[in-house]
């Protein structure tokens, strides 16, 4: 591929420290050094342009069995409306995973990991990732609910022989890591418990939601996965359930700890209607423990859907769904609940929500360490993330939001007291640097030389969200893929995996397991190189140790 | 038997593609319907359909649509045959012929033996079959049968509905003591499973179904393990759900897809006129199809064993039998790969969908 260089940009990115008019140039894929005599086979002038690394998403749900309930749930939320371009099939076919790999492409986004990947259905995601262009994915697998663990844990087992399992899960699912949703309480609820605390017992098992995720937390670090365990809590959504996430991360026991959406779970009992929002006392918390990283969900007003392993609280939230219909999934462990939801910024409790968001992405000092989602499409869609970021880096917009809510949502929120701003560089420090070191990627979110050459180009101008939901220009691998806002074709990304090592012992062990419990091969769950489209569709990560 | 014929008359393979192509760019709005296929047929097929602005349809899609209905309108709580196997403690089988439609059932879900979690472990199951055919009334040791013909289900089940709700039925007192009884049942269960196929069921009684399994959830906990159609139907819906957003009965007329379960129904599209061209694929079991007009250009790839006298065939092998497949695997409620018994080198569907797409002109991303 030619030699490339980006002539004379607004160059940010936190990874080096840059936050100059500069040069990037890049071949092969890759971002280089200017190289001592030679020219560019291609020059393009960006000046008065901001050049970015591609950004990196951590936690949107966009592919596997349960979104694809959700599509076919709510056909009514995805009418389409465009013909699509030449060049890219399905690229306008509303929900569709290639519609996704177009839009995130067009925001300059270059990198998705998907956090819910059930180990039974993995196959599933990875045939959708297959079939979502231009960006480079990755998922989580979700452990916690599953009979093996939990018996495991139970039966009080090494650490050696967890981490055994926890590995081979990983590698075997071909994952980034571990994600626990609800630890223990999706189990419960199949034995009929309808709210399940930090402390409270798993049934037939002796175990509490605590001492789950502490195993988990325990078992990432020692097999050297980069992320830490990533955490969806007790009590999502409930009012005073700020409570479950201050004893959370209390029981993180300073160990790396990331948890999911902070934002539902940023709710105090003051007021009225005994809801209002905590997410200054939170982002307090955060702030004095430097091992915990959040994601907020920050609730957009609009019309969507929550999809969900915590199928518990899916259950519970069926009869306020909007339209009134839901998909309840028990599912070998987690399993998956999909409920539609309206946010209205006339709603009370929402505006607290939205509020609540705002405050925990301002009021948390260190933009490393709180990520930008809104837990696609439970807090509203990934699309949606230009007029948020627009929202962080002005007061004037947020004060023109806040007059607009109802006016007693202003007694329970301090976000009006807050004049905090982003510059692009927290937003890119957010958003590149921040999530790539929250995965341990050395060669992503960053344009330093030998990274991919992965690069978001964006016109500044008065109209922030705009910037930003349309790149002037995407690089993807070194190849240009969005010019002016427009995807021009497809390029095939990598699903990124990591391969951490285990005793092959527990791969014996399992085999045993499975045909004792199923009367199945442990191997129908596999996911073999055969079963996907494209031999390449891997990319490895190396692990921590 | 030849791979390719047209007409009857053996072509070479290289030509069958090219006059396929032809046939379907030609085409004002082709079809591709059966879709009995694999995942990566299915895939193939689709972006070959969305390629040539025509609309897809499965041959199984009534049964399909009729749960995807009750879904999309009502809302559905299911769980997979391994919970169902492990929890189950009240196991409700609904109508006739669930092992035809899924042989491997009754091994499945290990009706004979007692469940193995939560309370109920090693407590006898309680097996209920509502309707089954022959030699289903005997299959399950110890279970109550039912007898119900298929059009009594739907009754059947809003009279379990109304009792369970505490409403009066137009039935006599005999009959409403069983009822009431039953409902006892069904209301003292820890984790209750409705097994059932939407080849017997409508979908206001699936529906039916799904509402008692709501009320059964304010105390207990109850779900459903639904059995997918013929022919690969819930993985093809699973990708055509990825894919497009909708289920089969979608088009791309207009450049983008539109679902309406009537207007891109495969039989009424051709039967109509309204489509031009039609290929139909059926790579498990050769099924035909069901429209009655002759008269339009038709594209057959299936693993016949007599080619056809008219039109174009293609001769394909079959998933997970000469080919390795990706396919929804009832057992486990999610996808598989499974490996050929009996491998041959006949293209699978997505490689001869994959050859005709290389001769239509734009270039394809596959």
């Amino acid at each position: 591929m030619a030699l490339t260089v980006l002539r004379g940009g607004h160059i940010v990115d936190p990874a080096t420290g840059q936050d100059a008019i500069g040069d990037v140039w890049f071949e092969d894929g890759r971002i280089v050094e200017r190289p001592e005599g030679r020219s560019a086979d291609h020059e393009i002038d960006v000046s008065g342009h901001i050049v970015m690394a591609g950004a990196i998403d951590i936690h949107s749900h966009i592919a596997g069995g349960n979104v694809n309930t959700a599509r076919l749930l709510l056909p009514e939320l995805h009418r389409a409306i465009r013909a699509r371009l030449a060049d890219t099939p399905l690229s306008t076919a509303k929900w569709s995973s290639y519609e996704t790999g177009r839009l995130y492409a067009q925001m300059g986004f270059t990198t998705v990991v998907e956090p819910a990947m059930a180990p039974h259905h993995a196959l599933q995601t990875h045939l959708e990732f297959n079939d979502v262009p231009i960006i480079d994915k990755g998922a989580l697998t979700v452990l916690g609910n599953d009979d093996f663990l939990l018996g495991m844990l139970r039966d009080g087992e090494t650490d050696g022989a967890i981490n055994d399992y926890v590995a081979q899960t990983v590698e075997n699912t071909r994952s980034l890591g571990l994600k626990c949703i609800n630890p223990g309480g999706v189990e419960a609820f199949k034995e009929n418990m309808r709210a399940f605390g930090l402390d409270d017992v798993v049934p037939f098992y002796g175990l509490t939601s605590r001492q789950i995720f502490q195993a988990l937390q325990k078992s990432t670090q020692a097999v050297g996965i980069a992320h830490p365990l990533h955490l969806h809590m007790n009590n999502l959504g409930l009012a005073g359930n700020i409570d479950t996430a201050l004893a959370t991360i209390d029981a993180a026991q300073g160990l790396p700890l990331h948890l999911a959406h902070v934002q539902f779970y940023a709710y105090g009992k003051e007021g009225k209607n005994g809801f209002s929002s905590a997410g200054a006392l939170f982002a307090e918390k955060i702030n004095a423990n430097k091992n915990v990283s959040v994601d907020v969900g920050q609730v957009m007003f609009s019309d969507t859907v929550t999809i969900s392993s915590d199928v518990l609280k899916q259950f519970n939230s069926l009869p306020g769904a909007i339209p009134k219909k839901g998909a309840i999934f028990d599912g070998d462990a987690n399993g998956g609940g999909i409920v539609p939801y309206a946010y209205k910024i006339s709603n009370y409790y929402n505006a607290i929500q939205w509020a609540a968001g705002l405050e925990l992405f301002l009021l948390i000092d260190n933009p490393e360490q709180v990520f930008f989602t809104t837990d696609h499409p439970n807090g509203g869609p990934f699309t949606t993330y230009p007029e948020l970021f627009a929202l962080l880096m002005s007061a004037d917009l947020r004060a023109q939001h806040l007059a607009r809510l109802p006016a007693d949502v202003l007694e329970h929120t301090t976000l009006p007291s807050i004049s905090r701003e982003y510059t692009l560089y927290e937003i890119a420090q957010m958003s590149r640097s921040g999530a790539a070191k929250l995965f341990g990627f050395v060669d992503r979110g960053r344009l330093s030389p030998g990274a991919v050459a992965d690069i978001a180009v964006y016109k500044p101008g008065r109209d922030v969200a705009g910037m930003f939901r349309r790149a002037a220009l995407v690089f993807k691998d070194g190849a240009l893929i969005v010019r002016d806002g427009q995807v021009s074709h497809y390029t095939r990304g990598k699903t990124l995996h990591i391969r951490p090592r285990y005793d092959q012992r527990i791969t014996n062990r399992l085999d045993s397991y499975y045909d004792d419990l199923y009367g199945l091969p442990r191997s129908i769950f596999d996911v073999p190189d055969a079963a996907l489209p494209h031999k390449d569709a891997f990319a490895e990560v190396p692990c921590r140790i | 038997m030849e791979t390719a014929t047209l007409d009857g008359k053996a072509i070479a393979l290289g030509d069958a593609y090219k006059h396929a192509a032809k046939i379907l760019s030609g085409a004002a709005f082709p079809l591709v319907a059966g879709l009995g296929a694999d995942v990566a047929g299915a895939r193939a097929a689709i972006l070959l359909a969305e390629r040539l602005k025509g609309a897809f349809d499965h041959l199984a899609s009534r049964e399909t649509l009729a749960d995807i209905d009750v879904k999309r309108s009502f809302g559905m709580f299911t769980t997979t045959a391994n919970e169902a196997r492990l929890r189950g403690d009240c196991v409700v089988l609904i109508g006739p012929g669930l092992t035809r439609a899924w042989p491997g059932m009754l091994e499945r879900l290990a009706l004979a033996e007692p469940p193995r979690r939560g309370a109920q472990a090693q407590q006898p199951r309680k097996v209920i079959w509502v309707g089954p055919e022959g030699e289903e009334a005997n299959a399950v040791p110890g279970a109550k049968v039912i007898p119900a013909s298929v059009q009594e289900l739907s009754g059947v089940l809003a009279a379990w509905r109304a009792r369970f709700g505490g409403r009066p039925v137009a039935l006599g007192a005999e009959k409403v003591a069983l009822i009431d009884d039953l409902v006892e049942r069904l209301r003292n269960a820890r984790f209750g499973v409705f097994v059932w196929s939407a080849s017997t069921l409508d979908p206001l009684a699936i529906e039916m179904m799904q509402g008692l399994v709501i009320e059964l959830n304010a105390t207990t906990r109850f779900t459903g393990v639904h059995i997918g159609g013929r022919s690969g139907a819930s993985g093809v819906t699973q990708a055509a759900g990825w894919m497009t957003g909708f289920p089969p009965r979608t088009g791309f007329g207009r450049g983008y897809p539109e679902h309406d379960p009537w207007r891109f129904e495969a039989t009424r599209l051709v039967d109509s006129g309204e489509a031009d061209a039609a290929l139909w694929i059926s790579a498990f079991d050769d099924e035909k199809p069901a429209w009655s007009r002759a008269d339009i250009p038709l594209i057959t790839l299936a693993p016949a064993h007599t080619s056809p006298s008219r039109g174009l065939f293609i001769k394909v092998g079959q998933p997970g039998v000469t080919h390795d497949a990706v396919l929804m695997s009832q057992e486990t409620g999610g996808m598989t790969l499974r490996k050929a018994s009996a491998p041959t080198d006949a293209p699978s569907v997505a490689q001869a969908i994959g050859a005709i797409m290389a001769e239509v002109s734009e270039g394809a991303w596959r």
